[in-house]
């Protein structure tokens, strides 16, 4: 199911007694979610990405724009009714329902719709007659009982459809039997790998175990969209990472439109088809996750995106070149620009450590990480804290070194309002 | 300051004191008995606990004096024959109290009739024939008012008005939490009844139910009597049950509303996610997380039921609605409360009947909700 969020805007109203000013949560939102997608919405806290998730989710009212699920506007549509599966930060399983009960929930209340049958009269009386022959034929009392179960069965089957004067069929709203819910409850269950605990209750299992039953009860009624609020964040380094693989195994496994929200860019980077980046509920910057961080829009994103972060330092442009300080790092090669004071950005991996190189500065500290070492340094011109990651059988000290700047892994941003990309 | 310091020595010198507390677990400790094994070790200095009982000394002294001491006392007078408490005498050891507030005459006359229901004499005079093993006849005493009138009367109100009041102030408490408008102010209206005085809204529902009263006018029955001399006990029943809940209803509410305001609103946010309607919410969310509550309403509020005595003097002055001859609205606690005047075995007997049936309540209560009750 494609999601379309048309011109999406959500205002918290403020208290204008007390001087609180309005927030503006989501500002004009236009993004189309392709069917089938894993999309991550990426965001420092407070950017809104949240509140889109709960509008999607019909939990919240947008204040004005419109949700397309497809072809059908969902905007004002109640959230039971629009068949999405959410799960929550803290995944809000209901700690008194075991595991199963969890997961069943959403299955007991949901109501399917079938084309609806009357018996077949004449078929059911011919095959009480032949039954009746049999049960009369049988010996023991155990085998007319089976005679008779086998009986009860064909005669369930003896059915015509229902039909209204107009021959079409009439449809009928029924809810799921014990059988059926079972069924079901314990296929998603072995899809997100629970089944061992479907007996437990939600206290009794650890985070990534709660995590996988909120999926499965977001995942039984099988949804048009899958959304998750941050569903990493409780838990720790070794299991989001296991788990965030889970998602994207489920996610491809079972084929729905996924939205997930997350803070963390690593996270959104290594599992999303595509992210979304926002800022102070403003879209940035959409795309596939490696062409938003090779070419960032804006300083923003390019900040945002990456750990550990961009290193900004003040620099400028004069005759095609980019300068920090007096040192050249770039030629720009591309395009003429105009000469201007920029802000320039260095990837922390966008250096080679060399004797000829023509940009220097000051390592401080030399942390190791063990496939690579990290040089925490400084410089003058430095807006931030400036990291380096070289590989680790590079020899560094503490102390002035010389780099050259890989041309890819460093860009220009303006310094006017929108921080743009200028290279 | 100090404390941290004792702490510190007392789990320094944990081996030593465990040892200590073998040699001393030869003799009977009061410590030993009141304290959970693990402090009993940690706390082993013993130079130190003459403070911890100096604190607890109010405490246990105003308890001994006006709860341990009656309640212990109770349970012997029940089982002394003609015992009067302003000259302190008694007959001796008898089951006979028992015998007489359940109507079971004869309980240690003879062997004959013993545990035989007896009922051959006049109800109204209290009086009854056994015949003796020697074939002779004795008179005993005995009241069919328990059995009669207070014990029906006090379960027929604890298990009309538990369940319904429960049930009100249930619904009550959730309207409450989800208005958002004037929502202090209804707290504030629903809770009025709760401080004001049950002699006072008694006296108010006796104005209400009397056969010229609002009631009567309101729903066009003409001069029903309700609560006067000439009312059936069913229909001063109806009038006592309606006002016991009314004036039960406000700290039921009060508590329901506080433990709803503790569940997460993130579960109703996924029950509309999972398509679950307001009352399969309601009963497969609100009820189970606030299940905590409801057992600790239903039992506290069985056990007030049971001692129920304060609405029947509000509302009806008078344990009688036909002149005072049958005491035909005696509560269990009434008649106890009676029997100070009277005879005194009696009335012990009778409160220590009503204690079996609380803890017997409570008990089954407890049980139940081992399975029911989510914490």
């Amino acid at each position: 199911m494609e999601i379309r969020l048309k011109n999406l805007t959500k205002i918290f109203p403020g208290n204008p007694k007390k001087g609180i000013p309005d927030t503006r949560a989501v500002d004009n939102l236009d993004v189309v979610i392709p069917d089938g997608k894993l999309i991550g919405l990426l965001g420092p806290s407070g950017c809104g990405k949240s509140t889109t998730l709960y509008m999607i989710a019909g939990l919240l009212e947008p204040t004005s724009g419109e949700i397309w699920f497809g072809d059908e506007d969902v905007t004002d549509l109640e959230p039971e009714k629009r068949g999405i599966g959410l799960v929550f930060q803290n995944y809000a399983l209901y700690p008194h329902m075991t595991v199963y009960k969890n997961v069943a929930f959403p299955l007991t209340n949901l109501r399917i719709e079938e084309a609806g049958t009357i018996p077949d009269r004449e078929k059911q009386d011919a095959l009480k007659a032949t039954y009746a022959n049999k049960i009369a034929a049988a010996e023991t009392k155990e085998e007319k009982a089976k005679i008779k179960d086998e009986l009860n069965v064909e005669l369930k089957k003896a059915v015509l459809p229902d039909l209204d004067s107009e021959g079409k069929p009439v449809m009928k709203k029924r809810r799921l039997t014990k059988d059926e819910i079972d069924k079901i409850v314990r296929e998603t269950a072995k899809i997100v790998q629970i089944e061992p605990f479907l007996e437990r209750k939600p206290s009794q299992l650890s985070g990534g175990q709660q995590q996988r039953v909120a999926i499965a009860r977001a995942l039984v009624k099988k949804p048009r969209v899958l959304l998750l609020d941050e569903p990493l964040s409780n838990l720790d380094a070794r299991l989001r990472l296991q788990t965030r693989e889970e998602i994207r195994r489920i996610q491809q496994s079972t084929g729905v439109t996924t939205v997930f929200v997350t803070h963390d860019q690593e996270e959104a980077m290594s599992i999303s088809d595509e992210i979304v980046v926002m800022k102070l509920g403003v879209e940035q910057q959409r795309g596939v996750p490696q062409e938003v961080y090779n070419d960032p829009c804006n300083k923003f994103v390019a900040n945002f995106l990456g750990t550990p972060p961009i290193n900004l330092f003040k620099g400028k442009i004069k005759d095609n070149k980019l300068y920090v300080g007096d040192a050249m790092v770039r030629e720009i090669s591309e395009k003429q620009v105009p000469d201007q004071d920029c802000t320039v950005g260095i990837r922390p991996e966008g250096i080679v450590v060399e004797e000829k190189g023509n940009f220097a500065f000051h390592v401080d500290r030399i942390l190791t990480m063990g496939r690579d070492i990290m040089l925490v340094a400084s410089h003058p011109e430095g807006l931030s804290n400036i990291k380096f990651v070289v590989d680790a059988f590079v020899k560094v000290g503490v102390g002035d070194i010389r780099v050259s700047v890989k041309p890819h892994k460093c860009f220009a941003f303006s310094l006017e309002e929108g921080e743009k990309r200028i290279i | 300051m100090a404390i941290s310091q004792e702490r510190k020595t007392s789990s320094e010198s944990r081996p030593v004191s465990t040892k200590e507390n073998g040699v001393s677990s030869r003799r009977f400790s009061l410590k030993k008995l009141f304290m959970p094994k693990e402090r009993v070790t940690a706390d082993a200095g013993e130079k130190n606990n003459w403070k911890a009982w100096l604190y607890l000394a109010p405490t246990i002294i105003l308890l001994a004096v006006f709860t341990f001491y009656p309640l212990i006392n109770t349970i012997v007078i029940a089982f002394l024959k003609n015992y009067d408490y302003t000259t302190q005498t008694n007959s001796g050891f008898t089951f006979d109290n028992f015998g007489t507030v359940l109507g079971l005459v004869g309980l240690s006359q003879s062997k004959e009739t013993f545990y035989r229901w007896q009922c051959l004499g006049d109800w109204t005079s209290n009086v009854g024939y056994v015949t003796m093993a020697d074939g002779t006849t004795k008179t005993v005493y005995f009241t069919m008012d328990v059995i009669q009138y207070a014990l029906p009367n006090t379960l027929i109100i604890t298990f009309v008005t538990v369940p319904i009041s429960i049930i009100i102030s249930l619904l009550i408490a959730i309207g409450l939490n989800s208005i958002k408008a004037f929502k202090k102010l209804f707290q504030t209206i629903f809770f009025i009844p709760y401080v004001t005085n049950a002699i006072a809204v008694g006296m108010v529902f006796a104005v209400l139910f009397d056969y010229q009263g609002i009631i009567n006018f309101v729903f066009g029955l003409g001069s029903q009597p309700w609560i006067d001399q000439a009312a059936p006990a069913w229909k001063a029943m109806i009038a006592l049950c309606i006002y016991i809940i009314w004036h039960s209803l406000p700290f039921k509410i009060l508590i329901f509303l506080s433990g709803l305001q503790n569940i997460d609103k993130q579960y109703y946010d996924a029950a509309k996610i999972d398509c679950a309607g307001k009352w399969k919410t309601a009963m497969n969310i609100t009820v189970p997380l606030l299940s905590p509550q409801i057992l600790y309403i239903m039992i506290t509020s069985f056990i007030a039921s049971f001692k129920e005595y304060t609405s029947v003097v509000g509302l009806l002055g008078s344990p009688s609605t036909d002149g005072g001859g049958t005491k035909n609205m005696y509560t269990i606690v009434y008649y106890i409360y009676d029997m100070i005047k009277g005879n005194v075995g009696y009335g012990a007997a009778a409160a220590v009947l009503l204690f079996i049936i609380i803890m017997i309540f409570t008990a089954i209560q407890f049980q139940v909700s081992k399975k029911r009750v989510y914490y």
